[in-house]
């Protein structure tokens, strides 16, 4: 299967679930950032939760399929559509060859994730497909998608992806009636972000944290897939300390010294030397991985048990999920 | 509200960083003693991994443990209620072991540098700051032997210690928009080499043919934290000559 990249949009890049291995290089995570999205769009063509996707960033960008495909998509940056038909997401769907397909802006978020039946073939660089444009590393030759670029499936295809493929194949779009709901793993409220206390919580001053947990912060332009800089009450410290650079992850907020957080994402460096307030319970990151510069958002304290119970309740559904997917077809 | 309360025993604290990784607080120091205790103990835990062990990131003052919380949770040998607790005391119990403590005795790695002319702008402010010659300058920071502390910031840079004080320089008042790969600045009482082609503030004195991250190596880093470092001089020539 083969689709040619004929508007590239304003940032679609080859994502997976990260880089684990070269942290101590200082080598980024990167991967998608919103991996729930990304798995689900995986799991429905029957691929590893892990295989590369296309992180698609809002809209704009089109495709054509140079081959007959089947494809699956999640997430909320971008609608797509073929001629007039909507297709829909979170579910597997046969497009024949020759079709275009553009992504149309939905503004609920700002990531989609395109998932091909057997998983996009793409090299693993450093044990990942994920690209990371800084180092010119993974992906599709280093950087991001432009017009032109042609991305073909893997031949590695689990017997459920051909019998999707059998059983949707044919001369027009067409899906089953059934789709992975992403909406039931995730909590109601979207902009309300929970965090576990960090190391150097007791380092900000009580009013602050106060403040911190319950005032709005909005995401500043200078946000990216490296992290996000919050507009709000300035944060202040108590304990002037100086940090050594010890490691940092996705999730980390740190507070710079004129008290702004910083919400680090999934190209973010592996170690930082501002203090760090609070983490990102990992089942919110995803959340986080739809926001754009503008929304709004509030911060929740939880507890590091609960964040960690939350994280394996989501591993089980999720696995569950692909195990029904892949007995059913 | 909840607050961290590290365990502190073995003359370490081990905190919560995320659902997939703790960190190790051996001190508050920059100092070799304690990078010699965090790569011993680093090796340590190699040599004996717990289950869904993933990786480690050391730095100054700590060693960072990274994860699969699933594995752990599932490994019936590990003794907690979650996979922090898990974690926490798998790493308590293996300082009782008892930890090497000689010194690694690798000779120091040479980083070849063209100092000046095309590849060092900087070369003269540095000198000039410090009443210096470029001759001196360069004589310094070649007579030294570095310790590279941590990796970080971007793929392969290092943190090395040890540069002679007489060397120091604040930043440039205004970072440059891209700093060529190579390139060996000061900051401060600082000294290191850019990895990748970035924006940075460093004041540039040369610049090393040798590259400090290859992504299609096995060990894509140059350098890695515990390792001794020299500079050696190299006339424009010789610098040409690499990769050629």
């Amino acid at each position: 299967m083969q689709i040619r990249i004929t508007k590239p949009g304003v940032l679609s890049t080859i994502q997976d679930m990260g880089r684990m291995q070269y942290l101590s290089q200082a080598v980024p995570v990167s991967g998608a950032m919103d991996t729930l999205s990304a798995r689900i769009a995986n799991i429905a063509v029957g691929n590893a939760h892990d295989d590369a996707v296309i992180e698609f960033t809002y809209a704009a960008a089109e495709f054509v399929a140079e081959s007959d495909i089947l494809i699956a998509y999640a997430g909320d940056g971008a609608v797509l559509k073929s001629g007039d038909n909507i297709i829909p997401t979170e579910r597997p769907v046969f497009i024949p060859q020759g079709s275009a397909v553009r992504l149309v802006n939905n503004p609920a978020g700002s990531r989609t994730y395109l998932a091909i039946a057997c998983g996009w073939d793409i090299l693993q660089i450093l044990g990942s497909r994920s690209t990371y444009t800084t180092a010119g590393i993974g992906g599709h030759k280093g950087r991001a998608l432009q017009a032109g670029d042609v991305l073909t499936s893997s031949q590695k295809c689990s017997g459920a992806t051909n019998n999707l493929l059998l059983k949707l194949q044919g001369q027009v779009i067409n899906y089953p009636k059934w789709n992975i709901t992403r909406q039931a793993l995730l909590p109601v409220d979207k902009k309300t972000i929970r965090v576990v206390p960090a190391h150097e919580f007791t380092w900000f001053d009580g009013c602050s944290i106060y403040d911190f947990l319950s005032s709005p912060y909005k995401l500043s332009m200078q946000s990216n897939r490296m992290g996000y800089h919050l507009d709000g009450v300035p944060i202040q410290r108590l304990v002037q300390n100086e940090l050594l650079s010890t490691a940092v992850t996705p999730g980390t907020i740190q507070v710079t010294g004129s008290g702004t957080p910083v919400l680090l994402m999934a190209d973010c460096q592996t170690t930082g030397g501002y203090p760090r307030i609070a983490q990102v319970a990992a089942v919110d990151l995803p959340l986080c991985g739809q926001l754009k510069p503008g929304d709004i958002i509030f911060f929740k304290e939880t507890s590091r048990h609960d964040a960690e119970m939350l994280y394996i309740e989501r591993e089980e559904h999720l696995y569950k999920l692909a195990l029904a997917v892949q007995s059913q077809f | 509200m909840l607050t961290q309360s590290p365990i502190d025993n073995q003359g370490f604290s081990i905190y919560y960083l995320s659902e997939q990784a703790v960190t190790i607080e051996f001190g508050h120091e920059i100092s070799e003693s304690l990078l010699h205790r965090i790569s011993n103990y680093n090796n340590l835990l190699h040599q004996h991994p717990f289950p869904g062990l993933q990786t480690t990131v050391p730095a100054y003052s700590t060693l960072s443990i990274f994860y699969d919380p699933l594995q752990v949770i599932q490994a019936t040998e590990l003794r907690g209620r979650d996979g922090f607790e898990k974690v926490q005391n798998y790493l308590l119990d293996l300082t009782e072991q008892n930890i090497d403590q000689t010194k690694s005795s690798a000779p120091p790695i040479t980083i070849p540098v063209c100092y000046g002319e095309l590849y060092g702008p900087d070369i003269e402010e540095v000198a000039d700051v410090n009443s210096l010659s470029i001759q001196d300058v360069i004589s310094l920071h070649t007579q030294a032997v570095y310790t590279v502390y941590m990796i970080g910031f971007v793929p392969g840079f290092a943190y090395m210690g040890g540069m002679n004080e007489q060397l120091a320089t604040p930043r440039k008042a205004t970072p440059r928009q891209t700093i060529p790969a190579g390139s060996v600045g000061i900051a401060g009482k600082q000294t290191g080499i850019y990895p990748l082609e970035t924006p940075g503030g460093w004041q540039i004195i040369g610049r090393t043919p040798l590259k400090l991250f290859d992504a299609t190596h096995a060990q894509p880093a140059l350098l890695k934290a515990g390792d001794k470092v020299i500079f050696k001089s190299i006339p424009l020539q010789e610098f040409d000559q690499y990769g050629a």
